[in-house]
């Protein structure tokens, strides 16, 4: 069905512009009230949300009218879901969903972004979307001696991730990540060389296919090493495994965790105590995909019941970014002795974004950038001495922003906290 | 109408390369896949500079806010240069001691009403939403309080269809922004559109608007999660409450004596079916609890903030609401007596944060007849219009509402504002040919019977005659500052 499915929704795209702030009883001021990034720096109506499903509605009934500037809005879009948030807080409609799926159609008629291509490539040789990786996937791993639970029967698979395996400056990540574990005394393993990427971005990318090949690679491995429970540091992965695989059914009874539900849970059970003082004034940024998208998939098949009603048959629940993962973080950083944890105005379901999601990353650095200046802006306005958050790939893009723009804000990965703290 | 590489290279000169554009892609999302060119100024000389190009080429233009009103159906046309003024985005000045605010088309009502909390102060938002821009004049929710229309703008800064820079007011002779009729000069009667079609030629740069006292907190305590925000407890001083009455009559009568007593922050004649789009958070919920309320409500009804600037006042207000709604029979919903029901409805009508609820939820779109006037006249208009609206529901082509209209008394007077929209499904064609029949009958019933005269669109010439040729007046003004027939009469102010 595709987009096809959606013509319902895009046709009552009503052009409120809600979709280009902040829930408006959230707005706090002047400063801060924007959501999208994309209308945020690109400025024409048709970069928003709102301005998307227009586009959508018009050239589902007339034909897609491929252009440089149709596919300019099309991919410079980070795949947040912040407008989805926003226009949902009113109206029932799907709006992220038919706005991947254009995307997906543009991948199939062949109008894709070269730079995106390059890390599809890059995907189908190497199974990673970090391009150029060199060495191996669990090379951070070296000298750990952890198990291999594609060989040994264990209770949690580590899956760490494509930029914190590949990238050296977050290998820390999964270090810690491992320390963790260990401390709480959790039987775990991760997939060496059998680990491969999940697949998510290349779903926001478009490339539906490769994610598809992706999916189906990883659960066939996580089903022949019998794993029933997946923990993850990624907030890409973990959506990619815990909604998109559901959407997909691909997902069976796998339990998935992020790395933050998991300590959360550890800490709650007894099993690790925060008792070292970390002195640190903190803002925490909540991660697109482990927030807001980080709610679980509802399955629903249904038909819009005839009449004057946007009603269905059975009822339609909507994802509105009610569900995603926000209190866990929150709650560890709280129980860490001399954090303390001051909120930006963009938090939760309404947080900004870092600026990488959907490809952006690669295909336009500069306005990911752009992108993670602006919260690392907001962040400094807190009083805080470092930005916190929960995703390796928001955690590279805030270090390249102040590396840029001079700033003094320290930026870490929640574990790396933890870690002090146990 | 395609405009020429050399024209086009004019334009482009005024704003840079990044802000013209026309791409085919953009235009569905302007609602014309035929403009001449979107273009996004960011500052007044560049509007001017537009302004005079269109002149010289004879190409007509319309700028926009945030555009919320191009969904009205007469709003689109083609072969237009479009300002989109998003770019044009500052909030100029908060003067707290003269009490108004300076502010440019793009910035949106949330955003400075915001700022004026933390101010004790506040400010007119249109019904439509807070998502609006500020600089618009019009009506909404706060209307006890803040007024409406063109009470509120005072000075302002206007480019003229021919391109012509025009300060009003006290910016005419100095730099100041506090008085819309001077010293210097006023045309308040031209700029802020009380003369038909309701929109001015041209382009409204800046705008001061007047600022009124705001008793509640600098920010609300907001808990929950989008798309249920509760407040953690509703503020000191402040209440919540929705009236149904036996009839239009005594609804009138408490809603007169409320604005005598000026007893209430906000009165807002919602309908209960406004009640419940407002606190629930999707389509099924909301027409399950309208059925309910419509089982409790006697008839129409309103819903009441009080907002005491002390203990004393608050007890005070309240009993004075009391005796007024007991003496008029009136009930009230229980519903909303819940403090989070309460707090819900407090913090959405006063940020005004859920009008697309009751408006575009149930079925999509809407077509609405929004009337200016004296309240028990257009009271007893919108009683016919609503029966009018029974078969339509009848024959499932609109949202069942209960037939119901609304509105609310302005400045605590008999005069307001009364409105009644149909919602229904805009891929249905039926249905939006029956509204469309229910508008134009409706607003003839509304002429003919001697109710009032809907001044916008195409029934001028109808009306005008019954209206000192008022038509005839507007039509010498209009060629006067637009000779070229640049600035088209509808949507201005978008």
């Amino acid at each position: 069905m595709g987009l096809e499915q959606y013509k319902g929704d895009v046709a009552m795209c009503c052009r409120c512009s809600a979709c280009k702030f902040i829930p408006m009883q959230m707005v706090q001021g002047f400063q801060y009230a924007n959501v999208c990034p994309s209308i945020a720096k690109y400025n024409y109506h048709s970069y928003s949300g709102g301005g998307r499903l227009n586009i959508a509605a018009v050239m589902l009934e007339n034909g897609f009218n491929y252009t440089d500037r149709l596919l300019d809005i099309v991919y410079n879009c980070q795949m947040c879901g912040a407008c989805g948030v926003s226009c949902n807080y009113a109206m029932d409609m799907e709006v992220l969903e038919p706005i991947n799926e254009f995307r997906i159609k543009c991948v199939e008629d062949g109008k894709t972004n070269p730079a995106l291509d390059k890390v599809i490539a890059g995907l189908r040789k190497q199974g990673t979307m970090v391009p150029g990786a060199k060495g191996k996937r669990a090379d951070w791993a070296a000298g750990l001696k952890l198990k291999d639970a594609t060989k040994e029967k264990v209770d949690v698979f580590y899956h760490v991730g494509c930029l914190t395996s590949y990238n050296k400056d977050m290998w820390k990540l999964a270090r810690a990540t491992v320390k963790i574990l260990q401390k709480a005394g959790v039987d775990f393993g991760i997939g060496y060389e059998n680990e491969t990427c999940c697949g998510g971005r290349a779903h926001q990318m478009g490339y539906k296919e490769d994610f598809l090949n992706q999916a189906e690679k990883n659960m066939d491995m996580l089903k022949k090493a019998g794993v029933k429970t997946l923990v993850t540091s990624c907030a890409d992965g973990y959506q990619a495994f815990k909604v998109l695989y559901d959407k997909y059914n691909l997902k069976g009874d796998l339990e998935v965790f992020h790395i933050t539900e998991y300590i959360d849970k550890l800490i709650k059970d007894g099993k690790i105590k925060l008792n070292k003082k970390v002195n640190l004034n903190v803002t925490y940024h909540d991660p697109c995909h482990l927030g807001r998208l980080g709610e679980p998939w509802i399955h629903w098949k249904g038909k819009k019941i005839p009449g004057e009603k946007f009603v269905f048959d059975p009822p339609k629940e909507y994802r509105r970014g009610t569900n995603g993962v926000y209190e866990p973080p929150r709650d560890i950083l709280d129980g860490i002795p001399g954090i303390k944890l001051t909120e930006m105005v963009r938090i939760k379901e309404y947080a900004w974004c870092c600026g990488a999601g959907g490809g952006v990353n690669e295909s336009n650095p500069e306005f990911a950038l752009w992108t993670a200046k602006e919260r690392i802006e907001e962040a400094e306005s807190t009083g805080a001495e470092a930005i916190v958050t929960a995703c390796p790939w928001c955690e590279k893009t805030f270090n390249e922003a102040i590396k840029e723009s001079g700033s003094d804000l320290k930026v870490y990965d929640i574990v790396e906290i933890v870690e002090k703290a146990i | 109408m395609a405009l020429s590489k050399e024209v086009y290279k004019e334009f482009e000169d005024v704003v840079g390369e990044e802000n013209i554009c026309n791409d085919p892609a953009i235009m569905p999302s302007y609602y014309s896949t035929e403009l001449s060119a979107v273009i996004l100024p960011k500052n007044t000389a560049e509007v001017q500079a537009i302004v005079k190009l269109c002149n010289k080429h004879r190409l007509q233009f319309r700028a926009e806010c945030t555009g919320w009103t191009f969904m009205m159906p007469g709003m689109v046309s083609q072969d237009f240069i479009y300002l989109d003024l998003r770019r044009m985005n500052r909030i100029i000045e908060i003067n707290e001691k003269n009490m108004y605010a300076v502010v440019e088309p793009y910035v949106v009502s949330a955003q400075l009403q915001a700022e004026l909390f933390k101010r004790g102060l506040n400010f007119c938002i249109k019904g439509a939403g807070s998502n609006t821009s500020a600089l618009l004049r019009g009506h909404g929710h706060l209307d006890q309080t803040t007024s409406g229309d063109d009470r509120n703008h005072l000075a302002l800064e206007w480019v003229t269809p021919e391109g012509e820079i025009v300060r009003s007011g006290s910016l005419g002779s100095s730099d100041e922004w506090f008085c819309g009729d001077g010293p210097g000069p006023s045309l308040r009667c031209i700029l802020n559109s009380v003369v038909p079609p309701g929109t001015t030629p041209g382009i409204f740069t800046k705008t001061a608007t007047k600022l009124y006292h705001w008793p509640g907190p600098a920010r609300y305590p907001i808990v929950g999660k989008s798309p249920k925000y509760a407040l953690s407890e509703v503020p000191p001083n402040m209440m919540v409450r929705y009236f149904s009455f036996p009839s239009a009559e005594k609804m009138y009568q408490a809603e007169r004596k409320i604005g005598e007593s000026e007893i209430s922050y906000v009165l807002m004649g919602f309908n209960a079916s406004m009640v419940s789009s407002n606190i629930t958070t999707s389509n099924e919920e909301d027409f399950a609890i309208l059925e309910q309320f419509l089982k409790e409500v006697q008839g129409p009804g309103f819903l009441v903030i009080i907002a005491g600037n002390s203990r004393e006042d608050f007890e005070y207000k309240k009993r004075v609401l009391q005796h007024i709604v007991s003496e008029a029979d009136g009930k009230s919903l229980e519903k909303v007596e819940d403090p989070e029901i309460e707090g819900i409805l407090l913090c959405q009508c006063t940020r005004i944060s859920a009008s697309i609820r009751e408006t575009f939820r149930a079925g999509g779109i809407f077509t609405s007849i929004p009337i200016m006037g004296q309240r028990d006249l257009c009271l007893r208009w919108s009683v016919g219009a609503g029966k009018a609206k029974e078969p339509l529901i009848e024959k499932g082509l609109i949202v069942d509402d209960g037939a119901a209209f609304f509105g609310w008394g302005v400045e605590q007077g008999h005069l307001g504002k009364t409105e009644i929209f149909c919602r229904y499904d805009p891929l249905n064609p039926e249905a939006k040919k029956a509204v469309e029949e229910w508008f134009q009958e409706q607003t003839a019933r509304a002429f003919n019977e001697n109710y009032f005269a809907m001044l916008m669109g195409l029934q001028a010439d109808e009306v005008g005659p019954a209206l000192s040729n008022y038509h005839i007046w507007w039509k010498k003004f209009k060629e006067a500052i637009d000779p070229n027939g640049v600035s088209p009469e509808v949507g201005t102010l978008a």
